[in-house]
Protein backbone atom coordinates (compact mmCIF):
# COMPACT_ATOMS: atom_id res chain seq x y z
CA UNK A 1 0.00 0.00 0.00
CA UNK A 2 1.56 3.25 -1.06
CA UNK A 3 1.43 6.20 1.31
CA UNK A 4 -0.25 9.22 -0.31
CA UNK A 5 0.63 12.70 0.90
CA UNK A 6 -2.36 14.39 2.58
CA UNK A 7 -4.02 17.20 0.68
CA UNK A 8 -3.15 20.76 1.59
CA UNK A 9 -5.53 23.73 1.39
CA UNK A 10 -4.18 25.27 -1.80
CA UNK A 11 -3.50 22.15 -3.85
CA UNK A 12 -4.53 22.51 -7.49
CA UNK A 13 -7.36 20.55 -9.06
CA UNK A 14 -9.08 20.32 -5.70
CA UNK A 15 -12.62 19.33 -6.76
CA UNK A 16 -11.62 15.96 -8.15
CA UNK A 17 -9.06 15.30 -5.41
CA UNK A 18 -11.65 15.78 -2.71
CA UNK A 19 -14.21 13.72 -4.60
CA UNK A 20 -11.68 10.86 -4.56
CA UNK A 21 -11.30 10.83 -0.76
CA UNK A 22 -13.22 8.55 1.57
CA UNK A 23 -14.72 9.70 4.84
CA UNK A 24 -11.67 8.75 6.89
CA UNK A 25 -9.30 10.67 4.65
CA UNK A 26 -11.55 13.72 4.69
CA UNK A 27 -11.66 13.66 8.46
CA UNK A 28 -7.87 13.51 8.53
CA UNK A 29 -7.47 16.85 6.73
CA UNK A 30 -6.28 19.87 8.67
CA UNK A 31 -8.74 22.21 7.02
CA UNK A 32 -12.52 22.30 6.86
CA UNK A 33 -14.46 20.78 3.97
CA UNK A 34 -18.13 21.45 3.35
CA UNK A 35 -19.55 19.74 0.29
CA UNK A 36 -22.99 20.62 -1.03
CA UNK A 37 -25.06 19.50 -3.98
CA UNK A 38 -26.80 21.32 -6.83
CA UNK A 39 -29.69 22.22 -4.50
CA UNK A 40 -27.17 23.64 -1.96
CA UNK A 41 -27.96 20.80 0.46
CA UNK A 42 -24.93 19.84 2.57
CA UNK A 43 -23.72 16.30 1.78
CA UNK A 44 -20.29 16.38 3.31
CA UNK A 45 -19.01 17.94 6.53
CA UNK A 46 -15.60 16.83 7.73
CA UNK A 47 -14.52 16.56 11.31
CA UNK A 48 -12.15 19.55 11.21
CA UNK A 49 -15.08 21.80 10.34
CA UNK A 50 -17.35 20.02 12.80
CA UNK A 51 -14.89 20.55 15.67
CA UNK A 52 -14.36 24.23 14.91
CA UNK A 53 -18.01 25.09 14.46
CA UNK A 54 -19.08 22.97 17.43
CA UNK A 55 -21.72 21.15 15.38
CA UNK A 56 -21.85 17.43 14.71
CA UNK A 57 -22.47 16.32 11.11
CA UNK A 58 -25.93 14.98 11.98
CA UNK A 59 -27.10 18.56 12.62
CA UNK A 60 -25.73 19.77 9.31
CA UNK A 61 -25.76 17.08 6.63
CA UNK A 62 -29.03 17.11 4.70
CA UNK A 63 -29.76 20.79 5.37
CA UNK A 64 -29.43 23.71 2.94
CA UNK A 65 -26.01 25.34 3.37
CA UNK A 66 -26.78 29.03 3.00
CA UNK A 67 -29.94 29.19 5.05
CA UNK A 68 -29.69 26.43 7.65
CA UNK A 69 -25.97 25.79 8.12
CA UNK A 70 -23.80 28.79 7.26
CA UNK A 71 -26.06 31.84 6.82
CA UNK A 72 -22.98 34.02 7.27
CA UNK A 73 -22.00 33.09 3.71
CA UNK A 74 -25.35 34.01 2.21
CA UNK A 75 -24.27 37.22 0.47
CA UNK A 76 -22.64 38.34 -2.75
CA UNK A 77 -19.19 37.45 -1.48
CA UNK A 78 -19.89 33.71 -1.28
CA UNK A 79 -23.39 32.43 -2.13
CA UNK A 80 -23.77 34.75 -5.10
CA UNK A 81 -20.51 33.49 -6.60
CA UNK A 82 -21.70 29.89 -6.53
CA UNK A 83 -25.01 30.99 -7.99
CA UNK A 84 -23.28 32.95 -10.76
CA UNK A 85 -20.97 30.03 -11.52
CA UNK A 86 -23.96 27.67 -11.79
CA UNK A 87 -25.87 30.10 -14.04
CA UNK A 88 -23.00 30.75 -16.41
CA UNK A 89 -21.65 27.19 -16.37
CA UNK A 90 -18.13 28.42 -15.63
CA UNK A 91 -15.85 26.80 -13.06
CA UNK A 92 -15.15 28.54 -9.75
CA UNK A 93 -11.90 28.33 -7.81
CA UNK A 94 -11.41 31.43 -5.71
CA UNK A 95 -9.75 31.97 -2.35
CA UNK A 96 -11.05 34.90 -0.30
CA UNK A 97 -10.40 36.36 3.11
CA UNK A 98 -13.44 36.04 5.29
CA UNK A 99 -14.59 36.08 8.88
CA UNK A 100 -16.57 33.16 10.27
CA UNK A 101 -18.40 33.31 13.55
CA UNK A 102 -17.24 30.00 14.97
CA UNK A 103 -18.92 29.45 18.34
CA UNK A 104 -19.91 33.14 18.13
CA UNK A 105 -16.30 34.34 18.00
CA UNK A 106 -15.20 36.25 14.91
CA UNK A 107 -12.42 34.18 13.34
CA UNK A 108 -10.41 35.29 10.31
CA UNK A 109 -10.22 32.49 7.76
CA UNK A 110 -9.47 31.86 4.15
CA UNK A 111 -12.33 30.37 2.19
CA UNK A 112 -11.74 28.49 -1.01
CA UNK A 113 -14.83 28.33 -3.20
CA UNK A 114 -14.86 25.42 -5.62
CA UNK A 115 -17.31 24.46 -8.35
CA UNK A 116 -16.78 22.69 -11.63
CA UNK A 117 -19.24 22.57 -14.49
CA UNK A 118 -20.69 19.10 -14.81
CA UNK A 119 -19.96 18.18 -11.19
CA UNK A 120 -22.98 18.21 -8.89
CA UNK A 121 -20.90 18.56 -5.72
CA UNK A 122 -19.48 21.95 -4.85
CA UNK A 123 -17.18 22.75 -1.95
CA UNK A 124 -16.27 25.44 0.51
CA UNK A 125 -12.87 24.83 2.10
CA UNK A 126 -12.05 26.63 5.33
CA UNK A 127 -8.50 27.35 6.35
CA UNK A 128 -7.92 28.68 9.85
CA UNK A 129 -4.60 30.37 10.40
CA UNK A 130 -3.05 28.53 13.32
CA UNK B 1 -22.15 11.19 35.33
CA UNK B 2 -21.23 10.45 31.73
CA UNK B 3 -24.88 10.68 30.82
CA UNK B 4 -25.14 14.13 32.36
CA UNK B 5 -22.05 15.33 30.51
CA UNK B 6 -23.49 13.99 27.28
CA UNK B 7 -26.80 15.73 27.90
CA UNK B 8 -24.99 18.97 28.67
CA UNK B 9 -22.89 18.67 25.52
CA UNK B 10 -25.99 18.00 23.47
CA UNK B 11 -27.78 21.01 24.94
CA UNK B 12 -24.74 23.15 24.34
CA UNK B 13 -24.65 22.11 20.71
CA UNK B 14 -28.34 22.82 20.28
CA UNK B 15 -27.83 26.25 21.82
CA UNK B 16 -24.93 27.00 19.49
CA UNK B 17 -26.99 25.97 16.51
CA UNK B 18 -29.90 28.08 17.74
CA UNK B 19 -27.61 31.12 17.66
CA UNK B 20 -26.10 30.10 14.32
CA UNK B 21 -29.51 29.96 12.72
CA UNK B 22 -31.27 32.89 14.39
CA UNK B 23 -32.53 34.89 11.40
CA UNK B 24 -31.33 38.16 12.90
CA UNK B 25 -27.85 39.57 13.50
CA UNK B 26 -26.68 39.54 17.11
CA UNK B 27 -23.42 40.82 18.52
CA UNK B 28 -22.01 41.72 21.88
CA UNK B 29 -19.34 44.39 21.98
CA UNK B 30 -17.37 46.56 24.36
CA UNK B 31 -18.35 50.22 24.73
CA UNK B 32 -15.71 50.93 22.08
CA UNK B 33 -17.41 48.52 19.68
CA UNK B 34 -14.90 45.68 19.93
CA UNK B 35 -16.75 42.51 19.05
CA UNK B 36 -16.74 39.80 21.71
CA UNK B 37 -19.54 37.55 20.47
CA UNK B 38 -21.20 37.57 17.08
CA UNK B 39 -23.56 35.29 15.17
CA UNK B 40 -23.53 34.34 11.47
CA UNK B 41 -26.28 36.66 10.20
CA UNK B 42 -24.24 39.57 11.56
CA UNK B 43 -21.31 38.34 9.49
CA UNK B 44 -23.52 37.92 6.44
CA UNK B 45 -24.70 41.55 6.73
CA UNK B 46 -21.47 43.16 7.91
CA UNK B 47 -18.78 41.48 5.83
CA UNK B 48 -19.77 43.21 2.57
CA UNK B 49 -19.54 46.56 4.42
CA UNK B 50 -16.35 46.02 6.37
CA UNK B 51 -13.60 48.25 5.03
CA UNK B 52 -10.77 46.39 6.70
CA UNK B 53 -12.11 42.91 5.93
CA UNK B 54 -12.39 41.98 9.61
CA UNK B 55 -15.14 41.90 12.17
CA UNK B 56 -12.96 43.02 15.04
CA UNK B 57 -14.98 46.17 15.72
CA UNK B 58 -18.66 46.85 15.02
CA UNK B 59 -18.29 50.63 14.69
CA UNK B 60 -15.39 50.21 12.26
CA UNK B 61 -17.34 47.68 10.20
CA UNK B 62 -20.23 50.17 9.92
CA UNK B 63 -18.07 53.32 9.63
CA UNK B 64 -18.76 53.74 5.92
CA UNK B 65 -22.54 53.73 6.28
CA UNK B 66 -23.21 54.85 9.88
CA UNK B 67 -20.33 57.08 10.95
CA UNK B 68 -22.02 58.44 14.07
CA UNK B 69 -22.37 55.24 16.14
CA UNK B 70 -19.42 56.00 18.42
CA UNK B 71 -20.95 59.37 19.21
CA UNK B 72 -24.34 57.94 19.89
CA UNK B 73 -22.83 55.51 22.36
CA UNK B 74 -20.54 57.99 24.10
CA UNK B 75 -23.34 60.57 24.30
CA UNK B 76 -25.63 58.06 25.99
CA UNK B 77 -25.33 58.99 29.65
CA UNK B 78 -27.52 56.41 31.41
CA UNK B 79 -25.76 53.34 32.77
CA UNK B 80 -27.98 51.03 30.76
CA UNK B 81 -30.76 51.22 28.19
CA UNK B 82 -31.47 51.54 24.46
CA UNK B 83 -28.87 53.72 22.75
CA UNK B 84 -30.75 53.43 19.48
CA UNK B 85 -33.81 51.40 18.63
CA UNK B 86 -34.27 50.32 15.04
CA UNK B 87 -31.92 52.95 13.64
CA UNK B 88 -32.13 52.72 9.86
CA UNK B 89 -28.90 52.45 7.96
CA UNK B 90 -29.08 53.01 4.27
CA UNK B 91 -26.65 51.04 2.11
CA UNK B 92 -26.05 51.67 -1.54
CA UNK B 93 -28.50 50.71 -4.23
CA UNK B 94 -26.85 47.29 -4.28
CA UNK B 95 -25.18 46.93 -7.65
CA UNK B 96 -22.98 44.02 -6.59
CA UNK B 97 -25.66 41.40 -6.27
CA UNK B 98 -29.31 41.43 -7.01
CA UNK B 99 -30.14 40.26 -3.53
CA UNK B 100 -27.92 42.70 -1.67
CA UNK B 101 -29.81 44.43 1.15
CA UNK B 102 -30.51 48.15 0.87
CA UNK B 103 -31.54 49.08 4.38
CA UNK B 104 -30.35 47.65 7.68
CA UNK B 105 -31.93 48.28 11.03
CA UNK B 106 -29.64 48.51 14.03
CA UNK B 107 -30.55 48.51 17.70
CA UNK B 108 -27.92 49.07 20.35
CA UNK B 109 -28.69 48.13 23.94
CA UNK B 110 -26.30 49.23 26.65
CA UNK B 111 -26.25 46.33 29.11
CA UNK B 112 -23.94 48.00 31.63
CA UNK B 113 -20.86 50.23 31.61
CA UNK B 114 -18.81 47.70 29.65
CA UNK B 115 -21.11 45.81 27.32
CA UNK B 116 -23.30 46.64 24.34
CA UNK B 117 -25.70 44.28 22.63
CA UNK B 118 -26.37 44.92 18.94
CA UNK B 119 -29.27 43.61 16.87
CA UNK B 120 -29.01 43.88 13.08
CA UNK B 121 -31.75 43.21 10.58
CA UNK B 122 -32.16 43.44 6.82
CA UNK B 123 -35.37 45.47 6.48
CA UNK B 124 -35.19 46.39 2.78
CA UNK B 125 -38.59 44.93 1.99
CA UNK B 126 -40.38 46.52 4.93
CA UNK B 127 -38.97 49.91 3.99
CA UNK B 128 -40.46 49.67 0.52
CA UNK B 129 -43.87 48.88 1.95
CA UNK B 130 -43.60 51.63 4.52
CA UNK B 131 -42.97 54.26 1.90
CA UNK B 132 -46.44 53.65 0.54
CA UNK B 133 -47.96 53.79 4.00
CA UNK B 134 -46.10 56.98 4.81
CA UNK B 135 -47.67 58.72 1.84
CA UNK B 136 -51.10 57.70 3.01
CA UNK B 137 -50.35 58.99 6.49
CA UNK B 138 -49.24 62.35 5.12
CA UNK B 139 -52.51 62.58 3.29
CA UNK B 140 -54.55 61.94 6.42
CA UNK B 141 -52.45 64.48 8.31
CA UNK B 142 -53.07 67.03 5.63
CA UNK B 143 -56.82 66.76 5.69
CA UNK B 144 -57.76 65.58 9.16
CA UNK B 145 -55.56 67.16 11.82
CA UNK B 146 -56.69 70.30 13.64
CA UNK B 147 -56.95 72.92 10.97
CA UNK B 148 -56.42 76.44 12.28
CA UNK B 149 -56.70 78.05 8.91
CA UNK B 150 -56.06 77.30 5.29
CA UNK B 151 -55.73 79.06 1.98
CA UNK B 152 -57.50 77.44 -0.92
CA UNK B 153 -56.61 78.39 -4.46
CA UNK B 154 -56.70 76.99 -7.95
CA UNK B 155 -53.74 76.59 -10.26
CA UNK B 156 -53.55 76.38 -14.01
CA UNK B 157 -51.79 73.47 -15.65
CA UNK B 158 -48.39 75.13 -15.35
CA UNK B 159 -48.77 75.84 -11.65
CA UNK B 160 -49.81 79.49 -11.80
CA UNK B 161 -52.44 80.80 -9.42
CA UNK B 162 -55.45 81.66 -11.55
CA UNK B 163 -58.19 82.61 -9.11
CA UNK B 164 -58.32 84.89 -6.13
CA UNK B 165 -60.11 84.45 -2.82
CA UNK B 166 -59.80 86.01 0.61
CA UNK B 167 -58.35 82.90 2.30
CA UNK B 168 -55.07 83.46 0.44
CA UNK B 169 -54.56 86.84 2.05
CA UNK B 170 -55.70 85.56 5.46
CA UNK B 171 -53.01 82.86 5.61
CA UNK B 172 -50.19 84.33 3.52
CA UNK B 173 -50.73 88.11 3.57
CA UNK B 174 -50.36 88.33 -0.20
CA UNK B 175 -52.78 90.54 -2.13
CA UNK B 176 -54.72 89.71 -5.25
CA UNK B 177 -52.19 91.48 -7.47
CA UNK B 178 -49.28 89.72 -5.77
CA UNK B 179 -50.47 86.24 -6.58
CA UNK B 180 -52.61 86.16 -9.71
CA UNK B 181 -50.65 84.66 -12.59
CA UNK B 182 -47.69 83.82 -10.32
CA UNK B 183 -46.39 80.28 -9.88
CA UNK B 184 -47.17 78.80 -6.46
CA UNK B 185 -43.45 78.85 -5.66
CA UNK B 186 -43.97 82.40 -4.38
CA UNK B 187 -44.99 80.79 -1.08
CA UNK B 188 -41.62 79.02 -0.81
CA UNK B 189 -38.43 80.61 0.54
CA UNK B 190 -35.54 81.28 -1.87
CA UNK B 191 -33.81 78.09 -2.89
CA UNK B 192 -36.59 75.82 -1.71
CA UNK B 193 -38.32 75.33 -5.07
CA UNK B 194 -37.18 75.01 -8.65
CA UNK B 195 -39.20 75.23 -11.86
CA UNK B 196 -38.68 71.50 -12.38
CA UNK B 197 -39.77 70.65 -8.85
CA UNK B 198 -42.91 72.73 -9.31
CA UNK B 199 -43.90 70.61 -12.30
CA UNK B 200 -42.89 67.43 -10.45
CA UNK B 201 -45.41 68.19 -7.75
CA UNK B 202 -48.20 68.46 -10.28
CA UNK B 203 -47.09 65.33 -12.11
CA UNK B 204 -47.11 63.46 -8.81
CA UNK B 205 -50.60 64.77 -8.10
CA UNK B 206 -51.69 63.43 -11.51
CA UNK B 207 -50.18 60.03 -10.80
CA UNK B 208 -51.34 59.57 -7.23
CA UNK B 209 -54.47 61.72 -7.06
CA UNK B 210 -52.78 64.16 -4.65
CA UNK B 211 -49.41 65.21 -3.29
CA UNK B 212 -48.45 66.87 -0.05
CA UNK B 213 -45.28 68.39 1.34
CA UNK B 214 -44.34 70.09 4.59
CA UNK B 215 -41.74 72.76 5.24
CA UNK B 216 -41.01 76.44 5.69
CA UNK B 217 -43.21 78.79 3.69
CA UNK B 218 -43.07 82.59 3.43
CA UNK B 219 -45.68 85.27 3.85
CA UNK B 220 -45.84 88.52 1.91
CA UNK B 221 -43.89 90.36 4.63
CA UNK B 222 -41.05 87.82 4.44
CA UNK B 223 -41.84 86.07 7.71
CA UNK B 224 -41.84 82.28 7.68
CA UNK B 225 -44.39 79.78 8.84
CA UNK B 226 -44.35 75.97 8.88
CA UNK B 227 -46.84 74.91 6.28
CA UNK B 228 -48.23 71.94 4.49
CA UNK B 229 -49.18 72.24 0.85
CA UNK B 230 -51.49 69.73 -0.76
CA UNK B 231 -52.12 69.68 -4.49
CA UNK B 232 -54.89 67.69 -6.15
CA UNK B 233 -55.89 67.61 -9.81
CA UNK B 234 -59.34 69.06 -10.48
CA UNK B 235 -60.16 67.13 -13.59
CA UNK B 236 -59.24 64.08 -15.58
CA UNK B 237 -55.88 64.48 -17.22
CA UNK B 238 -55.38 64.93 -20.93
CA UNK B 239 -54.23 61.84 -22.77
CA UNK B 240 -50.65 60.85 -21.95
CA UNK B 241 -48.17 62.54 -24.24
CA UNK B 242 -50.22 65.70 -24.67
CA UNK B 243 -48.10 68.72 -23.86
CA UNK B 244 -49.79 70.42 -20.89
CA UNK B 245 -48.24 73.74 -21.92
CA UNK B 246 -50.44 73.78 -25.00
CA UNK B 247 -53.55 74.09 -22.90
CA UNK B 248 -52.39 77.05 -20.80
CA UNK B 249 -54.97 79.77 -20.69
CA UNK B 250 -57.43 77.72 -22.65
CA UNK B 251 -58.51 75.20 -20.08
CA UNK B 252 -60.14 75.87 -16.76
CA UNK B 253 -58.20 75.53 -13.53
CA UNK B 254 -56.25 72.30 -13.48
CA UNK B 255 -55.28 71.85 -9.82
CA UNK B 256 -56.39 72.88 -6.41
CA UNK B 257 -53.77 73.91 -3.86
CA UNK B 258 -54.42 74.00 -0.13
CA UNK B 259 -51.81 75.76 1.98
CA UNK B 260 -52.12 75.33 5.74
CA UNK B 261 -50.24 76.94 8.57
CA UNK B 262 -49.29 74.02 10.86
CA UNK B 263 -46.64 75.84 12.88
CA UNK B 264 -48.10 74.40 16.09
CA UNK B 265 -47.42 70.87 14.91
CA UNK B 266 -43.96 71.66 13.64
CA UNK B 267 -41.92 71.02 16.75
CA UNK B 268 -43.12 67.47 17.21
CA UNK B 269 -42.89 66.50 13.58
CA UNK B 270 -39.52 68.20 13.11
CA UNK B 271 -38.03 66.43 16.12
CA UNK B 272 -39.22 63.09 14.86
CA UNK B 273 -38.01 63.80 11.37
CA UNK B 274 -34.59 64.92 12.62
CA UNK B 275 -34.13 61.83 14.74
CA UNK B 276 -34.79 59.53 11.80
CA UNK B 277 -33.21 61.42 8.98
CA UNK B 278 -30.29 63.42 10.34
CA UNK B 279 -26.73 62.64 11.24
CA UNK B 280 -26.37 62.62 15.00
CA UNK B 281 -23.20 64.74 15.17
CA UNK B 282 -23.63 67.33 12.45
CA UNK B 283 -27.40 67.63 12.25
CA UNK B 284 -27.44 67.48 8.46
CA UNK B 285 -29.14 64.71 6.48
CA UNK B 286 -27.79 61.18 6.88
CA UNK B 287 -27.09 58.61 4.17
CA UNK B 288 -30.56 57.20 4.32
CA UNK B 289 -32.20 60.56 3.67
CA UNK B 290 -29.74 61.22 0.89
CA UNK B 291 -30.53 57.97 -0.92
CA UNK B 292 -34.27 58.47 -0.57
CA UNK B 293 -34.12 62.01 -1.91
CA UNK B 294 -31.67 61.16 -4.68
CA UNK B 295 -33.66 58.17 -5.89
CA UNK B 296 -36.83 60.25 -5.94
CA UNK B 297 -35.07 62.94 -7.98
CA UNK B 298 -33.79 60.34 -10.47
CA UNK B 299 -37.32 58.97 -10.80
CA UNK B 300 -38.55 62.47 -11.59
CA UNK B 301 -35.81 62.85 -14.14
CA UNK B 302 -37.04 59.75 -15.97
CA UNK B 303 -40.38 61.39 -16.38
CA UNK B 304 -39.22 64.87 -17.28
CA UNK B 305 -35.54 65.05 -18.14
CA UNK B 306 -33.48 67.69 -16.38
CA UNK B 307 -29.99 68.30 -15.08
CA UNK B 308 -28.95 66.65 -11.83
CA UNK B 309 -25.51 67.05 -10.36
CA UNK B 310 -23.75 65.41 -7.46
CA UNK B 311 -20.79 66.67 -5.46
CA UNK B 312 -18.77 64.47 -3.12
CA UNK B 313 -16.52 66.30 -0.67
CA UNK B 314 -13.85 64.69 1.43
CA UNK B 315 -11.84 66.52 4.09
CA UNK B 316 -8.12 66.35 3.28
CA UNK B 317 -5.94 64.53 5.81
CA UNK B 318 -8.76 64.30 8.30
CA UNK B 319 -6.96 61.56 10.20
CA UNK B 320 -4.14 64.05 10.75
CA UNK B 321 -6.60 66.51 12.35
CA UNK B 322 -7.83 63.80 14.70
CA UNK B 323 -4.33 62.60 15.52
CA UNK B 324 -2.95 66.10 16.11
CA UNK B 325 -5.81 67.86 17.90
CA UNK B 326 -7.88 64.95 19.20
CA UNK B 327 -11.30 63.59 18.28
CA UNK B 328 -13.34 66.47 19.80
CA UNK B 329 -11.47 68.83 17.46
CA UNK B 330 -12.19 66.47 14.57
CA UNK B 331 -15.86 66.64 15.50
CA UNK B 332 -15.70 70.44 15.57
CA UNK B 333 -14.26 70.41 12.04
CA UNK B 334 -17.08 68.12 10.84
CA UNK B 335 -19.72 70.41 12.39
CA UNK B 336 -18.03 73.51 11.00
CA UNK B 337 -18.07 72.04 7.51
CA UNK B 338 -21.69 70.92 7.90
CA UNK B 339 -22.63 74.53 8.77
CA UNK B 340 -20.75 75.93 5.80
CA UNK B 341 -22.46 73.40 3.52
CA UNK B 342 -25.91 74.29 4.84
CA UNK B 343 -25.13 77.96 4.39
CA UNK B 344 -23.68 77.58 0.88
CA UNK B 345 -26.19 75.30 -0.77
CA UNK B 346 -29.86 75.91 -1.55
CA UNK B 347 -32.66 74.46 0.48
CA UNK B 348 -33.68 72.31 -2.47
CA UNK B 349 -30.21 70.72 -2.51
CA UNK B 350 -29.71 67.63 -0.39
CA UNK B 351 -26.69 68.09 1.89
CA UNK B 352 -25.75 64.86 3.65
CA UNK B 353 -22.98 63.27 5.67
CA UNK B 354 -22.11 60.32 3.51
CA UNK B 355 -19.39 58.57 5.47
CA UNK B 356 -16.82 59.40 8.15
CA UNK B 357 -15.44 62.64 6.68
CA UNK B 358 -17.24 62.46 3.38
CA UNK B 359 -20.19 64.64 2.41
CA UNK B 360 -22.56 64.37 -0.54
CA UNK B 361 -24.65 67.12 -2.08
CA UNK B 362 -27.31 66.43 -4.67
CA UNK B 363 -28.22 69.47 -6.76
CA UNK B 364 -31.52 69.16 -8.62
CA UNK B 365 -31.90 71.11 -11.86
CA UNK B 366 -28.22 72.06 -11.88
CA UNK B 367 -25.66 71.34 -14.57
CA UNK B 368 -22.08 70.21 -14.11
CA UNK B 369 -20.57 73.66 -14.56
CA UNK B 370 -22.81 75.38 -12.03
CA UNK B 371 -22.27 72.57 -9.55
CA UNK B 372 -18.51 72.80 -10.01
CA UNK B 373 -18.74 76.57 -9.49
CA UNK B 374 -20.51 76.34 -6.18
CA UNK B 375 -18.28 73.44 -5.12
CA UNK B 376 -15.24 75.59 -5.68
CA UNK B 377 -16.85 78.49 -3.81
CA UNK B 378 -17.25 76.19 -0.84
CA UNK B 379 -13.69 74.91 -1.17
CA UNK B 380 -12.39 78.48 -1.02
CA UNK B 381 -14.60 79.30 1.95
CA UNK B 382 -13.22 76.31 3.84
CA UNK B 383 -9.66 77.23 2.96
CA UNK B 384 -10.08 80.79 4.22
CA UNK B 385 -12.03 80.08 7.42
CA UNK B 386 -10.14 78.13 10.06
CA UNK B 387 -12.16 76.49 12.83
CA UNK B 388 -11.54 77.69 16.35
CA UNK B 389 -12.15 75.11 19.03
CA UNK B 390 -10.91 75.28 22.60
CA UNK B 391 -8.85 78.32 21.71
CA UNK B 392 -6.98 76.46 18.97
CA UNK B 393 -7.32 77.54 15.36
CA UNK B 394 -7.40 74.62 12.92
CA UNK B 395 -7.01 75.15 9.20
CA UNK B 396 -8.17 72.43 6.90
CA UNK B 397 -8.96 71.93 3.25
CA UNK B 398 -11.18 69.65 1.26
CA UNK B 399 -11.29 68.00 -2.12
CA UNK B 400 -14.39 67.58 -4.23
CA UNK B 401 -15.57 65.48 -7.15
CA UNK B 402 -18.46 66.63 -9.32
CA UNK B 403 -20.55 64.60 -11.74
CA UNK B 404 -23.78 65.15 -13.64
CA UNK B 405 -26.37 62.57 -14.60
CA UNK B 406 -26.66 61.72 -18.27
CA UNK B 407 -28.68 59.22 -20.26
CA UNK B 408 -25.79 56.79 -20.68
CA UNK B 409 -25.79 56.18 -16.93
CA UNK B 410 -28.04 53.73 -15.18
CA UNK B 411 -29.06 54.54 -11.65
CA UNK B 412 -27.75 56.41 -8.68
CA UNK B 413 -24.74 54.17 -8.19
CA UNK B 414 -23.35 55.22 -11.56
CA UNK B 415 -23.65 58.89 -10.63
CA UNK B 416 -21.99 58.28 -7.27
CA UNK B 417 -19.25 56.32 -8.99
CA UNK B 418 -18.51 59.17 -11.39
CA UNK B 419 -18.36 61.74 -8.59
CA UNK B 420 -16.20 59.36 -6.59
CA UNK B 421 -13.73 58.97 -9.43
CA UNK B 422 -13.57 62.74 -9.86
CA UNK B 423 -12.95 63.08 -6.13
CA UNK B 424 -10.20 60.51 -6.35
CA UNK B 425 -8.65 62.48 -9.20
CA UNK B 426 -8.80 65.66 -7.08
CA UNK B 427 -7.01 63.82 -4.27
CA UNK B 428 -4.42 62.41 -6.66
CA UNK B 429 -3.77 65.87 -8.14
CA UNK B 430 -2.70 67.25 -4.79
CA UNK B 431 -5.92 67.85 -2.79
CA UNK B 432 -7.65 71.17 -1.96
CA UNK B 433 -9.23 71.18 -5.42
CA UNK B 434 -12.39 70.31 -7.29
CA UNK B 435 -12.44 67.94 -10.24
CA UNK B 436 -15.29 67.17 -12.60
CA UNK B 437 -15.89 63.71 -13.91
CA UNK B 438 -14.90 63.09 -17.51
CA UNK B 439 -14.38 59.94 -19.51
CA UNK B 440 -10.61 60.48 -19.30
CA UNK B 441 -10.57 59.91 -15.57
CA UNK B 442 -9.35 56.40 -15.14
CA UNK B 443 -11.08 54.10 -12.71
CA UNK B 444 -8.22 54.34 -10.25
CA UNK B 445 -10.11 54.01 -7.00
CA UNK B 446 -11.49 50.78 -5.75
CA UNK B 447 -15.17 51.29 -5.52
CA UNK B 448 -17.26 49.35 -3.13
CA UNK B 449 -20.68 50.92 -3.20
CA UNK B 450 -21.45 50.15 0.41
CA UNK B 451 -18.45 51.00 2.47
CA UNK B 452 -15.59 52.78 0.88
CA UNK B 453 -11.91 53.52 1.22
CA UNK B 454 -9.55 56.47 1.01
CA UNK B 455 -8.00 58.81 3.55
Amino acid sequence: MSEVLPLVFNDPDMCSRIAALDEGALDGLDFGVIGFDAETVVRLYNSFESRNAGLSPKRVVGFPLFTAVAPCMNNYMVAQRFEDAATTGVGLDATIDYVLTLRMRPVKVKLRLLAEPGLAMRYVLVNRPS
Amino acid sequence: MRDQAAILADEHEALIQFLYLAPVGLAQTSMEGDIVLINPISAQLLMPLSRDGTLANLFTALEGVAPDLRHRVSAFAASSGMVCDGLRIRLSAGERGKSAPQTLSLSLLKLDETRLMAVLNDISLQVQQERLLKKNEAWFNAILTGISDYALMSLDSSGRIDEWNASISRVTGFSRDDVLGQPFSIFYPDGAMTADRLLDRMNEADDDGWTVDEGWRVKADGTRFWGSAMIAPLREQAAPGTDPALSVGVEDSAYCLIVRDITDKREASEARRKDLSCDFLTGIANRRTFFEAAELELERRKRSPREISLILFDIDHFKHVNDTYGHPAGDAVLCHLANLLTFTFRQVDVVARFGGEEFAILLPSTNLQSAAGVADRLRRAVESKPVTTDGVSISYTLSGGVAAMDDSMVGLDALIQHADRALYAAKAAGRNRIECWSAEIQPGSIINPAGRRRS
